[in-house]
């Protein structure tokens, strides 16, 4: 046991809180300049494994609650289903061969069939304890081929759309910053028409619209409400043509050359319990390549749209 | 004291992780009560200058693990809250309601106030709060109304967690 002097004077006791916040300062000074973040690895590492553990008592918790009500759905989801499955039998005899006509014309075209992103699936175990930053924390990390700014993605109601950008990877867990953060920016085009360009960036809240910023003012009559708005991947984190949002509202402010566009998310974030991360072929086969690594050659759930 | 100060750190770091991984279900307009900063406000009244401070800031600094937050940002905070409930150590005798309602709506603003002292000595790496905006102000009376229930809960755990000198 170490011998630790426990200040007993008045004098050395109120020293205590301003000695701590001294040392609070200095990490804060260290992190902010974004000096190497292998502390806050090694903390992620540790405090994560521990968080899991939380997150996997709820979920057992509010699962079991669940699976009652789940039983029903299910008996009548199977009715259903069975009912679709007769239909689709049917109907993939043609898909086959439409496939088949797809594959020889691809051929004829010379399209590639390579695509160059992988997939992993990985579920929400947390979010941020507070309320002023915006975490989401997953249940991956580096053992699982996890790297940083690696973009994430997730479906939901058949929509894929962004998510967010890996910010820290720890062994079995990762964070990751989403769209909303105020801190938080990606690259944008609308989907269609114009291909009109500008910065979009979240408020800080999920349920606050994301904006578009630095979009040329002669083009507001082209935007219409509910236009789709995609990644253009420029930047070297977010693959093109991802799905980020549809247009909410129009903002023209007459001293600005440009205009600000408020677009709201193609994903409820409060709802999303699953995600992919994105992660480029060549960053799997470097992961490949590197020794001791069990679970790198693991097949990923599925590919990504280009 | 050391007894007292790892068991009070290890309660602040679970109230942390239950707020990252369960309070979702609870939150109000998206805001999520501080649990972490009620139980911390607690220990530090009835500890005084040395336990709640270092507690304090041991949890903040796991806090600052599971956040994007930069490292040192919630130990910063939660030592500051820790220390200025510290000073109150002894002056009032807390009842079951009123004061620990004040104190878990005082102490989110003390923990704004110290937000807002590093916003202005780190600029846009931080995030702070807005004193117009709804976040603060739900925060503050979410923690205010749990307070009581949890000052309450943590009454009978007093041995476990204050240290004799605390206890008088």
């Amino acid at each position: 046991m170490p011998d630790i002097r426990i200040p007993s004077t008045d004098r050395g006791r109120r020293a205590v809180a301003p000695i701590l916040l001294a040392a609070s300062l200095i990490c804060l000074t260290v992190s902010t300049r974004s000096l190497e973040g292998l502390p806050e690895s090694l903390g992620l590492s540790i405090f994560g494994f521990f968080q899991r553990g939380f997150s996997a008592v709820g979920i057992f918790v509010s699962d079991s609650i669940a699976s009652i009500t789940e039983l029903q759905r299910l008996r009548d989801n199977y009715r259903e289903l069975t009912a679709k499955l007769e239909r689709y039998t049917n109907m993939e005899r043609g898909i086959a061969e439409l496939r088949e006509e797809n594959k020889r014309l691809k051929e004829q075209l010379g399209f590639s069939q390579e695509i160059p992103y992988q997939r992993i699936a990985a579920r929400i175990v947390a979010k941020d304890p507070e309320n002023l930053y915006s975490t989401i924390t997953i249940d991956k990390g580096f053992s699982e081929g996890i790297r940083k700014n690696m973009p994430v993605i997730a479906l939901q109601d058949g929509m894929e759309g962004l998510v967010g950008r890996v910010i820290e990877v720890g062994r079995g867990t990762s964070k990751i910053v989403p769209l909303y953060d105020s801190k938080s920016f990606v690259a944008a085009r609308f989907s269609g028409g114009s291909r009109t360009e500008g910065l979009v960036g979240g408020q800080g809240a999920p349920d606050d619209p994301l904006v578009m910023r630095f979009v040329k003012k002669r083009m507001k009559d082209e935007i219409q409400f509910g236009d789709l708005v995609v990644t253009t991947g420029y930047e070297s984190i977010y693959p093109a043509e991802i799905s980020v949002g549809r247009v909410k509202k129009v903002r023209v402010l007459d001293y600005l050359t440009s205009i600000d566009i408020e677009l709201d998310p193609v994903l409820d974030f409060s709802r999303i319990e699953y995600v992919f991360i994105i992660r480029p072929k060549t960053v799997d086969s470097e992961i490949d390549a590197s020794p001791g690594n069990k679970n790198a050659a693991r097949p990923s759930a599925g590919r990504a749209k280009p | 004291m050391i007894r007292s100060v790892l068991l009070s750190t290890a309660l602040l770091i679970a109230c942390i992780f239950a707020q990252s991984t369960w309070f979702g279900g609870i939150a109000v307009f998206g805001v999520v009560p501080d649990l972490s900063l009620i139980v911390l406000i607690w220990l530090s009244y009835k500890n005084g200058q040395v336990e709640g401070p270092i507690s304090g800031f041991l949890a903040g600094l796991a806090e600052d693990f599971l956040s994007t937050s930069p490292l040192g940002f919630h130990a910063f905070v939660k030592t500051a809250v820790a220390a200025l409930t510290a000073v109150l150590h002894g002056s009032f005798f807390i009842d079951r309601l009123l004061l620990p309602i004040l104190l878990g709506i005082a102490g989110t603003i003390v923990k704004a106030l110290a937000v807002g002292l590093l916003y202005l000595i780190f600029g846009s790496s931080i995030h702070a709060y807005s004193f117009v905006d709804k976040v603060l102000w739900i925060e503050a009376a979410y923690n205010g109304i749990l307070a009581p229930a949890v000052f309450l809960i943590l009454s009978p755990l007093n041995r476990f967690l204050v240290t004799e000198r605390g206890r008088g």
